[in-house]
């Protein structure tokens, strides 16, 4: 039992910025625009998130400071997908090659301005974060255990941001002109719906998320953020197209990478797995092979928004 | 018109960015320049490995060992960093930094074997000053040759590793991990040190058979992922007390797993004891003084090119920072009768040459008191 809980409280520290960053991507292309800046908009995100975090740490700590690194994450994040809406959208540009342009700029950036700021590359922080239990709560049995021992802040603001941005797309009047926006733009803007602008919110929500997403990741596994995200944000691109493009998939697929990661990490913990007494590479190759199998299933029907990557030309409709 | 007007200023904005950004560089170039001497020629260079010349470790060492003869003796110096990880751009680097009029270039780093073998023939007249390789051509079983105007350092890491998992039992801890980067020669040589050296110390204690354990392994990276901080973690969670993480970044993740389970890490190549409070000792290479002193060397008219040289406990190139270890049962007196013990070569420690993986240490070492499980 104690294995199981210790599996799930890890599983958080994978799915969770996964499943932010995979829906930021997800608003971005069902408004019409491939984001696959994500991973630059990560480490952005992270970058300020952590900087403000150091720098702050003499006078502040504890929740409050997170509650505010994170805010200023997610507007690091706008402010830096705010190039790529506005190449892709205004400048109607290649959208692969303006993400592409800001992956390529953001570790470099953060790089020189860590340099610049504080000498060196990294930016230690110090984590007076971690909530060992949360009070009442963690004291329910199991689901205690599960959701609410050795766990960060993080993991419920993610989830939170999660619930809220799911209904939005789905259940509110700028959802479905979003959605209607990465299907057929010209059929939204013949009924009034100005597509730019919509483009331009569904970039901006994808740039906050993203840009939470990479202080949300950073947090819980290092103690110091080194201009690096691990690529996370190209696996959180795979979590989005394994969900479909749909939030509640993309939920299912952030956690089904997320556990078989933590299993595939920690299977020597994991009484069955170690039993099966595979040499270590064929454990790390776990999650990958279990996508396989899952795609081979699933990738039938791709549900991807028509009109994603493509310019809104007006004169074409 | 509102929309042209947007794009000028835009424009203007772009054009003053850089402007503002090339004149930042400018000025730093300059400050640099006062620093060091009124020549515009870079005498002194070095050429970064997979990383960056803060990277706290590898890269940062040797650095810093160029930049205090640099500046003692008002040397222009500077470093080159190849655009990505291979050998033609690591030859460009060097290449570069000759032409910019270094004499002597350091290599830190064993992906330099191979650029370093080529350009030693290509440049006679340039000092070069390689750690952890060899000079050799490509292939497998290239012989090694070194010109008279390199220089070649290796590191007995298996010292530095020795030490850290002697210390670790003989202050008491039985639960052991050791998680390297990659299973390159020097990560290697520090993992089969630490086993050794915790056998050793149980030995000497008088423990039973089998009560140390060391689970070991690969994390195959040097940068800090969640998956990292999940196989620390479960590995804290079985019982470990301590891991010895040779894995640059990597640790970091460990750090973190150790923070979170209130368990120990030992660090490496560089004190890493400002990293984390659980760092309780850090197993250390002494790079500085190794590059200064072959600087020097090559200022003085003494340079001994032409030969591969090791640094161990009897050149002082190996040590753990007492003043910063928080050893609780390991004290000073333990460690300098130990140090004396490896200076004086009267411990055998088996290296890579030795066994090709950790398995085959149970029987190169003899174990008996440390258990291995290999991962």
């Amino acid at each position: 039992m104690d294995v199981f809980y210790f599996v799930v409280q890890q599983t958080m520290f994978f799915a969770i910025p996964l499943l932010l960053v995979a829906i930021g991507g997800m608003y971005a292309e069902r408004s019409g625009v491939i984001n696959i800046a994500l991973e630059g908009i990560m480490v952005m995100g992270a970058f300020t998130g952590i900087l403000f975090i150091s720098e702050m740490g003499d006078s502040m700590s504890g929740q409050g400071l997170l509650i505010l690194a994170i805010l200023i994450a997610g507007v690091t994040g706008i402010v830096f997908s705010l190039l790529h809406a506005f190449a892709s959208i205004n400048m109607k540009a290649d959208q692969t090659i303006s993400g592409t342009a800001l992956n390529l700029f953001a570790p470099a950036f953060v790089i020189f301005a860590a340099r610049m700021i504080n000498g060196v590359q990294q930016i230690p922080f110090e984590d007076t974060f971690r909530i060992p239990s949360v009070p009442v709560l963690g004291s329910i049995p199991v689901l205690g255990d599960m959701f609410f021992k050795n766990t960060y802040l993080t993991t419920y603001v993610g989830i939170l941001l999660y619930i809220i941005a799911a209904f939005v797309i789905s259940k509110t009047k700028f959802g479905l002109r979003l959605r209607a926006c990465g299907e057929h733009p010209g059929a939204a803007d013949s009924v009034g719906v100005n597509v730019g602008k919509i483009r331009y919110a569904g970039v901006i929500i994808s740039g906050f998320l993203g840009g939470v997403g990479g202080l949300v990741f950073v947090v819980p596994t290092s103690t110091n953020f080194n201009a690096t995200v691990a690529g996370y944000g190209f696996l959180a691109l795979a979590v989005m197209i394994f969900g479909q493009w749909r939030s509640g998939k993309i939920l299912g697929a952030a956690f089904f990478f997320g556990v078989m990661k933590t299993m595939a990490s920690a299977y020597t913990s994991v009484p069955f797995l170690k039993g099966l007494g595979l040499p270590n590479d064929v454990y790390k190759m776990i999650p990958y092979i279990a996508t396989l199998i899952v795609l081979v299933f699933t990738s039938k029907s791709s549900q991807a928004p028509r009109a994603e990557g493509i310019p809104y030309d007006k004169g074409a409709r | 018109m509102k929309k042209k007007l947007l794009t000028m200023l835009l424009a203007t904005t772009m054009v003053c960015g850089l402007v503002a950004c090339g004149g930042n560089k400018a000025n730093n170039d300059k400050k640099d320049d006062t620093k060091s001497a009124k020549s515009d020629k870079y005498e002194l260079a070095l050429v970064t490995d997979m990383g960056s010349i803060d990277d706290k470790s590898f890269n940062q060492g040797a650095w810093e060992g160029v930049v205090q003869y640099a500046e003692e003796k008002n040397i222009a110096h500077q470093y080159y960093k190849p655009v990505e990880q291979s050998d033609e751009a690591y030859k460009d680097a060097i290449a570069l930094a000759v032409k910019g009029g270094a004499k002597t270039v350091v290599c830190p780093g064993f992906l330099f074997e191979v650029p370093v073998f080529e350009m030693q023939s290509q440049y006679p007249d340039v000092n070069f000053i390689i750690i952890d390789g060899a000079p050799h051509d490509a292939g497998d079983n290239a012989p090694i040759d070194i010109k008279d105007n390199t220089l070649s350092i290796f590191y007995a890491e298996q010292q530095a590793g020795y030490l850290a998992g002697y210390a670790a039992v003989k202050d008491g801890y039985k639960n052991l991990g050791f998680m390297g980067g990659v299973a390159v020669p020097a990560v290697k040589r520090y993992g089969y040190g630490f086993v050794k050296g915790a056998e050793d110390a149980a030995n000497e204690l008088g423990l039973k058979d089998g009560e140390i354990s060391v689970r070991y392994t690969y994390v195959n990276g040097f940068a800090a992922t969640p998956e990292i901080n999940t196989q620390a973690s479960s590995w804290y969670k079985d019982g470990a007390e301590l891991i010895f993480a040779a894995a640059g970044g990597a640790g970091n993740s460990v750090m973190k797993a150790a923070e979170t389970a209130k368990a120990q890490v030992i660090g490496v190549d560089v004190d890493q004891a400002a990293e984390s409070t659980t760092v309780i000792s850090s197993a250390m290479k002494n790079l500085k003084k190794s590059v200064y002193d072959a600087i020097t060397s090559i200022y003085d008219g003494k340079f001994e090119g032409g030969q591969s040289i090791t640094l161990d406990a009897s050149k002082e190139g190996v040590e753990l920072p007492m003043e910063s270890s928080k050893w609780a049962n390991f004290t000073q007196e333990d460690y300098d009768a130990i140090y004396a013990k490896l200076a004086n070569n009267e411990i055998d420690i088996p290296t890579d040459a030795t066994t090709e993986d950790a398995k085959g240490l149970t029987k190169a070492c003899k174990l008996t008191k440390v258990k291995i499980t290999v991962e």
